[in-house]
């Protein structure tokens, strides 16, 4: 029983923290993204605009949630809590200090998992809408999703075949000493690293891969018919899932907690920070691929680069110790 | 060089940003700016609309409603002049295209520098006589009269040449 | 009930169930109201229908009812990206109707004037291009904000001359409006200064850009007799190869004297358009170094200023004059029949004819290229449905 309840607290805890992490992470997309366009961003509600994603949020809570005349009910108000439940339950699995982490033997299969599940929401929204620019969208994003899941886990095995565990605390520790996978060995880590950002880009719905939302193409995508809260429930899932997503390759390839002086959480928030801000550096600067484009580029070139990887990683496990 | 997109973002952080905090700070206005309208009157105190009706015939949204009155003995020169009982400018249609200003033979109406044209109520964008001659008090006036641009236009010479061959025909 | 497309590409054979889908009136990126009726095989678009019309003001009629000196300011919101060219084109009709000669000094600013808006209007279409292929979200609107940004610079110098940034109301029948004030050459030769020192970033973003060009290269690919058929000009048809630009070929203003160099491509596609727009940004910019640094004195208008509305009496006749926009050839065909109006007035907008190639160039391509073919072609609906 007090093992329930403190497991509670803890949980209630770690999603304050997360929601805490994603309401300051879109302030800060928000103010680089203007600084980027040499504007200012958010700067009248509270100071340097830092409550703005809390205005957002109260704006969003009190507009009105509509359903539309035929909608699949059922899937089209499950679709959203179910996105953001994914998108936080990953969190679970990313092991933040030294001391905690949840011990699982295979840590890794969840997460990669967890990420491969997020397609299913998206698609109930596309197909539940009942709007032909929805469907377009999530017909999109299933597209993409299981394409790009391939590379994504073969940029994953690399580290795995280096540490020998699919556990993440293994990974870590693995880690440990400066011994970041992306940085030494330099030939299956860093291009697996880069090959894991670009698939993440891809699986988070991150230009140049988000042809599931192009909204200048797709009005809105997948989220066309979506109001209020519901739709605050995908655009909350999406910065979550792109910071959890930098969390876990922070843990995979630059060595999570592990820093060179007094490790401990602030170096995988470090790290995670710096992710969060390259990956919306890119979002920011490019434009987005067409739908058989990506396509191609997974299948004729990742793939492919994926494979290579992993060979290389396995015969270096083999030859080293 | 695909990457050259990233640099270009990059080099554009460091760069000032150009955003004016309206209404905290109002960018600086050109001398000829102008948004808004005022009657003038002139330096004894009295209109200088005489009611010729020449800003309203011109208007190309017919906005302008002026009622002449009848002539009268103006306080100043003692002669007898025009007047204009009511002049209202429905401003939710104006096209901004200063013809009214131009066609004012006694440079009674001017476009001003403020107030700015959008309104919270649709009464603040009717000005009614009263709030154009308090606008011709209260607000900065535009660069524009009627005699100013008509001058921009045509010169003295050949305005003295026009009017010579219009009395000569 | 919609025609059958002439495809003049390779007949694409639509297999499994079709979809109909509006695109537009209600969407980001159709460059104002315009509805495409396609009708999609998957993603691939098998025909496509353009509905305009739902920005008709009747201005058009309006003109049998103004005088000829109110007209100016109405048809300024035409082509509402490219206000000086608009009224010049009318004007211009009036004033060959009347055969009045504008002054040197005017026709010189009116020059200068239309490439000031063409470089606005360019710097425009590539910020709502880019916009369209990457995103208000994302990078495409990085490219937007830096265009408006310099696109400012050129509204600034409009409003310093007349007094508002846009829809300005700065000719008239015989000359312009608004005389040069004291310093606007400098901000102007600064203000040049500025966005060709922004032109290298611009290409940086997307003629270099990988994934621009391969959104773009070999997509919408326009031919040359296609364009020349269906009466499309301006850049559209000088990126298919064709010769063509009013400023040399008929020219007004000043034009005979001042040499333009005219930029062709052959591919007819969107990265070629992109090209060509690009680059008359970089000849206009040029072109308006040298028209400021040579403006002669004088008056600036030629005949009398407007003072009533009956103040210009054209006797029964016809006239066309056609000015080379930042779209194309825009024309005003105008019917005088002796009164203060006009008894027929039409406008010859490009972009009208630039969108009645979209049901032979669409069909076979993506959904995803039907955005960018359709940005590429800039479309202003003002001019399209007057």
């Amino acid at each position: 029983m007090m093992a329930l309840l403190m497991g509670g607290l803890v949980g209630v805890v770690a999603l304050t923290s997360i929601l805490t992490a994603t309401a300051l992470g879109i302030w800060f997309e928000r103010k680089l993204s203007a600084r980027m366009q040499t504007r200012l961003g958010p700067t009248i509600v509270g100071p340097f605009g830092l409550l703005q994603p809390i205005a957002d949020f109260l704006k969003l809570l009190q507009k009105e949630t509509l359903i539309p005349d035929g909608a699949d009910r059922l899937l089209f108000v499950v679709a959203g809590p179910f996105c953001i439940f994914l998108a936080l339950a990953t969190a679970a699995f990313v092991p933040i200090s030294p001391d905690t982490g949840l011990g699982l033997d295979s840590g890794l299969i969840f997460v990669v998992a967890f990420g491969a599940i997020t397609v299913i929401p998206i698609w109930m929204a596309g197909w539940a809408s009942r709007n032909k620019w929805a469907l377009l969208g999530g017909m999109r994003a299933v597209a993409q999703a299981v394409s790009y899941a391939v590379p994504l886990v073969l940029a994953a095995l690399v580290p795995v075949l280096l540490a020998g565990t699919l556990s993440l605390d293994g990974i870590v520790a693995a880690q440990q000493g400066f011994h970041w996978f992306a940085l030494w060995p330099t030939f299956p880590g860093l291009p697996a690293f880069v090959l894991y950002l670009g698939c993440l880009l891809a699986e988070a719905n991150r230009i140049p891969f988000d042809i599931p939302e192009a909204e200048s193409e797709l009005v809105a995508g997948i989220t066309t018919e979506y109001t209020g809260m519901r739709f605050g429930f995908f655009y909350l899932a999406e910065y979550v899932h792109t910071l959890v997503g930098s969390a876990v390759a922070a843990t995979l390839f630059l060595g999570g907690w592990d820093g060179p002086i007094a490790p401990g959480l602030h170096w995988l928030v470090a790290k995670t920070l710096v992710l969060y801000t390259v990956i919306y550096w890119i979002r920011w600067s490019f434009l987005r691929l067409r739908a058989d484009q990506l396509m191609s580029l997974c299948w004729r070139y990742l793939v492919p680069a994926g494979l290579g990887l992993v060979f290389a990683a396995a015969a270096l496990a083999q030859v080293m110790p | 060089m695909t990457l050259r997109a990233l640099l270009v973002t990059l080099r554009n952080v460091f760069r000032r940003p150009v955003t004016w905090e309206f209404p905290r700070s109002v960018r600086p206005r050109p001398e000829r700016y102008r948004t808004g309208f005022a009657l003038l009157r002139d330096e004894h105190g009295e209109e200088l609309c005489i009611g010729c009706l020449a800003c309203e015939k011109i208007c190309p949204s017919a906005i302008l409603h002026v009622k002449a009155a009848p002539k009268r003995e103006s306080a100043v020169t003692g002669k007898k002049r025009g007047w204009a009982e009511d002049l209202t400018i429905d401003t939710v249609a104006c096209l901004g295209c200063e013809l009214c200003v131009q066609v004012c033979p006694t440079d009674a109406l001017v476009m001003t520098r403020a107030p700015e044209r959008p309104a919270d109520h649709r009464e603040e964008l009717f000005l009614t006589m009263a709030k154009l001659y308090e606008n011709g008090l209260a607000r900065e006036h535009g660069w524009a009269t009627g005699t100013k641009l008509m001058g921009m236009q045509e010169d003295e010479d050949k305005k003295k040449k026009r009017k010579d061959k219009e009395v000569a025909a | 009930m919609t025609t059958p497309a002439r495809n003049h590409l390779a007949t694409y054979e639509p297999e499994g169930d079709l979809m109909t889908l509006n695109y537009g009136p209600q969407h980001p990126s159709t460059h104002g109201v315009l509805r495409i009726k396609l009708v999609l095989d998957g993603e691939r678009i098998v025909e496509a229908d353009p509905h305009v019309g739902y920005l008709h003001r009747g201005v058009e009629k309006l003109a049998e009812r103004l005088s000829y000196v109110q007209l100016t300011p109405v048809f300024d919101k035409n082509d509402y990206v490219a206000p000086m060219t608009n009224e010049q084109a009318l004007v211009m009709a009036f004033e060959k109707l009347l055969a009045i000669e504008v002054p040197a000094r005017a026709r010189h600013l009116r020059a200068l004037l239309g490439e000031l808006g063409r470089i606005a209007s360019h710097l425009l279409w590539l910020g709502t291009f880019t916009l369209d292929l990457g995103g208000a979200l994302g990078g495409g609107s990085t490219q937007f904000i830096y265009c408006f940004r310099e696109r400012e610079l050129i509204l600034d110098l409009f409003e310093a001359l007349t007094g508002v940034r846009f829809h300005y109301n700065a000719h008239t029948i015989g000359g312009n409006r608004h005389d040069v004030p004291a310093g606007w050459a400098a901000a102007v030769e600064a203000a040049l200064d500025q966005i060709a020192a922004r032109v290298p970033e611009y290409r940086g973003m997307s003629v270099e850009n990988g994934i621009f060009v391969a959104r773009t290269r070999g997509v919408g690919v326009l031919p040359a007799e296609l364009a020349l058929g269906l009466g499309i000009t301006g850049p559209n048809l000088r990126a298919s190869g064709v010769d063509h630009d009013l400023r040399r070929d008929a020219p007004y203003h000043v034009f005979d004297a001042v040499p333009v160099k005219v930029i062709t491509r052959k591919e007819g596609d969107c990265l070629a358009r992109t090209h060509v727009r690009l680059e008359e940004l970089e000849e206009s910019l040029r072109l308006c170094r040298l028209l400021v640094g040579t403006l002669p004195e004088g008056p600036i208008c030629g005949a009398r200023p407007v003072k009533q509305p009956a103040q210009f009496k054209i006797p029964a006749g016809q006239a066309y004059a056609a000015i080379e926009s930042p779209r194309g050839e825009l024309g005003t065909w105008v019917v005088a029949a002796g009164g203060p109006s006009p008894h027929r007035l039409k406008i010859r907008a490009p972009s009208l004819h630039a969108l009645s190639a979209l049901p032979h160039i669409l069909p076979g391509h993506t959904f995803s290229d039907a955005v960018a073919i359709l940005g590429s072609l800039d479309p202003i609906m003002g001019e399209v449905d007057r």
